[in-house]
């Protein structure tokens, strides 16, 4: 690594005013630098270059802001780097505004960089302290993240994470669950957003959190919300139903076409699963499932679904739907105090659960890898 | 020479006249009982303006009201002046009045922005009310490019798409609406209405499309049950440039879909049952049968006469206990019966078999469907009718290969 003179050396080549040539150089070595864990833990340690790393986001010389961006996503993304990112230098308060510029050509990268930095509750507060501040507010990042094309130069498909990770905070989740406004409502849509991946996944994590808040369910099931739909379609295939059982849908997953096609991400299949899960905790929530006719969507689902996490998840749901009501008192599963020793039952039981598929799927690589041989046979 | 024409012509005229008030009273003269009503409707004379000029009871104080309102005051003051105007039309319902109100308003020069802005809307209500939708959409579009954050511009413009079933339109205008006023509830509700509607709207088409898909499955099937039998399909109506009687004859095996569908015209039953040929769950045809009886001119219909059943059965039951009123001679029984089927080409009658099952009849190389429904014409054997009716027509007895 590096010697204290040839980094005093290094960090007077990391300035606005240096000869472009020099400039890029030197960016590119550090770029290199964050390309491998030692070189993160280097940087750590060194909040000089972190703090010419965001002022270079401004140089006149688009290759070398696109250096300093390109490392600077690196060294995100490494949490221990998560704090001094924030504490020790402006990256916020250089970066976040730029978002509300239509025309900036480095704003993906700004949100992958918000998206990375939030991922972990500590520094995920200030990034929101830090929208506050700078007028970025939550209103506002889901009004752009929603306006198709906003940016002519950038996709912002990474504002999904973002939000997502956000509502890990209550106080995010508040605001996207304001009764008085219309936010939570058009952000559903993208469950199904075709073009983006990254799109779907963070919309999905969002609504996923805001299922948390249980006391939110029987409005998020209601007429004003209609969240059910929006977890349904992308489990939903082209399986042909009866007319009685096509009835007793909600409207948006009635007569599907012959084309129609899954959620093809088993990540993001597994987190819808998990969102509905999370609607079957309250009495009103599983009284809404049942009466919405859930059971015949989760039936054909599980009929095609390969991956063995998604299918745990999916037998889950599918007993919830399709058991008994717990007795009085115990109508809110989430309320329920569970034993301790009942508890730790449970976690048990998970264990082996998580060992029993571990064990399938070495076993499935093997008869894999024996097939080879045979065809040699 | 013109001027002591012209000259008589005027004394003619006046002593024409004069004499008129020698033979006929004088009309609509004041009279001492309604002389002072007459007087009240004189703008000179009245003593209080009536709350609504109506131009046809008072064109006098209309014109001058007309003159009132052009003179003197500045655009602006005459815009607003027919705002309020048409907001009294509007309170007591006459919305045409209204929307005539408000668009004299415009019409001013007015070059305030603003009152321009709410004239536009309120014209759009009106219009709105008198269920003008496009103009009232026009008015508010129009109001909202004038003042982009006027609030009732915005949810009457959602209301209108609603109303014109643009639910992509109406959702727009809501997130719109919605991103100046977060947390109006109006816009809220319009928003969930339209994406409510939007979403049923996309079931039905959804729904629709698969009813068509299913059907043309089973038309599909249908046809091409009909041409694995061989049976021959004639149009109702032929196109001049058809050469060919016969639709299915060299053609394609793959038959595209146009073709399909145009081909199943001829599947077409005209009864005013409107059944017609269909297939059952077994794969059996059933058809549409019509049986006329020409000594009588009368017909009877069987709507669905099974491929695998024989004429003799039909037959035994349409004539079994009770025989038709019309045959009076009672010559009409089962045994005594014969039935013939025409070569559309020819006019030739060919005799069938009563015992055959209607496929076998069908399948006959000369035997073609007409608008979907297979006729055949019953004779009584040896009468006196029958050998009438055949005589001069050819006529060969029915040969099916075994």
């Amino acid at each position: 690594m590096l010697s204290e003179d040839e980094a005093k050396d290094l960090l007077s080549f990391l300035t606005l005013e240096m000869r472009a040539d020099v400039k890029g150089q030197a960016t590119g070595y550090i770029l290199g630098l964050t390309g491998n864990r030692d070189g993160c833990r280097y940087l750590q340690s060194k909040p000089d270059f972190l703090k010419a790393l965001v002022t270079l986001t401004s140089d006149p010389s688009i290759a070398i802001v696109k250096d300093c961006f390109h490392a600077l996503i690196n060294l995100s993304a490494d949490e221990t780097l998560h704090q001094p990112l924030v504490k020790e230098t402006e990256i916020l308060s250089k970066l976040i505004p730029k978002l509300q510029d239509p025309e900036f050509v480095f704003s993906d990268r700004i949100c992958t960089i918000l998206s990375n930095l939030s991922r972990h509750e500590q520094t995920c507060r200030d990034v929101f302290k830090a929208l506050q501040e700078l007028n970025v507010g939550l209103d506002r990042l889901v009004e752009i993240f929603c306006t198709e094309g906003f940016n002519k130069k950038a996709s912002l498909h990474y504002l999904a994470p973002l939000l997502s990770n956000l509502t890990q905070l209550p106080e995010a989740r508040h605001f996207i669950l304001d009764k008085d406004r219309c936010v939570i409502q058009r952000l559903l849509p993208f469950t199904q957003y075709e073009e983006s991946i990254t799109r779907r996944g963070g919309v999905v994590g969002t609504l996923r959190n805001c299922c948390f808040d249980y006391v939110h369910h029987e409005w998020l099931l209601s007429d004003a919300v209609d969240i059910l739909p929006f977890l349904l379609l992308p489990l939903a295939g082209p399986e042909e139903l009866s007319e009685e059982e096509n009835e007793g849908l909600p409207v948006d997953l009635q007569y599907l076409p012959e084309d129609k096609r899954r959620e093809e991400d088993p990540d993001i299949r597994k987190m819808l699963l998990e969102t509905l899960m999370l609607l079957t905790a309250t009495k009103v929530g599983r009284q809404i499932l049942k009466s919405k006719n859930v059971y015949p969507i989760m039936r054909e689902f599980h009929k095609w679904e390969k991956d063995p996490h998604v299918i745990s998840a999916c037998e889950k749901l599918v007993q919830a739907l399709i058991g008994d009501e717990p007795e009085v008192g115990m109508e809110n599963l989430m309320e329920v105090e569970i034993p301790k020793d009942v508890e730790e039952k449970l976690q048990e039981l998970d264990a082996k659960e998580q060992e029993q598929m571990e064990k399938d799927k070495q076993e499935l690589e093997k008869s894999q890898n024996e097939s080879p041989e045979g065809l040699e046979r | 020479m013109a001027a002591p024409t012209q000259g008589e012509d005027s004394d003619d005229g006046m002593d024409e006249f004069m004499e008129k008030f020698k033979t006929q009273k004088y009309h609509n003269a004041f009279n001492e009982s309604n002389w002072e009503e007459e007087f009240e409707k004189v703008p000179m004379f009245m003593k209080t303006a009536p709350e609504n000029i109506d131009p046809e009871k008072h064109p006098d104080l209309a014109c001058i009201q007309h003159i009132i309102h052009d003179d003197d005051r500045t655009p602006e003051e005459k815009a607003r002046s027919l705002k309020d105007e048409g907001n009294e039309y509007f309170k007591e319902k006459k919305y045409k009045k209204a929307v005539v109100s408000y668009t004299e308003g415009l019409k001013t020069s007015c070059v305030n922005p603003e009152l321009n802005a709410v004239l536009y809307t309120n014209r759009a209500a009106a219009h709105f009310h008198l269920g003008n939708m496009r103009s009232a959409l026009n008015d508010a579009t129009a109001a909202k490019k004038l003042k982009p954050d006027h609030n009732k511009a915005i949810i009457r413009g959602a209301q209108c798409l609603l109303e014109l079933r643009n639910y992509a339109g109406a959702l727009q205008w809501c997130d719109e609406g919605l991103k100046l006023f977060p947390t109006d509830k109006k816009l809220q509700e319009l928003r969930a209405t339209a994406d409510k509607q939007k979403r049923e709207a996309d079931r039905d088409a959804r729904k629709a499309k698969v009813k068509a898909k299913k059907q043309q499955n089973e038309k599909e099937a249908l046809l091409a049950a009909i041409k694995e039998r061989g049976i021959k399909l004639l149009k109702t109506e032929k196109p001049p440039h058809r050469a060919s009687d016969s639709e299915d004859e060299d053609r394609d095996e793959d038959t595209s879909r146009a073709l399909a569908d145009l081909q199943l015209d001829g599947i077409s039953s005209q009864e005013a049952t409107g059944a017609r040929v269909y297939m059952d769950e077994q794969g059996v045809l059933h058809w549409p049968v019509m049986f006329l009886y020409p000594e009588h001119s009368q017909t009877d219909f069987i709507s669905a006469f099974s491929e695998n059943a024989s004429f003799i059965d039909h037959l035994a039951v349409m004539f079994g206990e009770e025989l038709p009123p019309w045959d009076i001679d009672q010559k009409y029984q089962p045994q005594n019966l014969q039935m013939f089927f025409e070569d559309p080409e020819k006019g030739n009658l060919y005799q069938v078999d009563l015992q055959e099952s209607l496929l076998r009849v069908l399948q006959h190389q000369r035997c073609s469907v007409k608008a979907g429904t297979p006729s055949f014409i019953v004779l009584v054997s040896e009468s006196p009718f029958s050998r009438q009716f055949l005589s001069g027509k050819k006529v060969q007895r029915l040969k099916l290969l075994k």
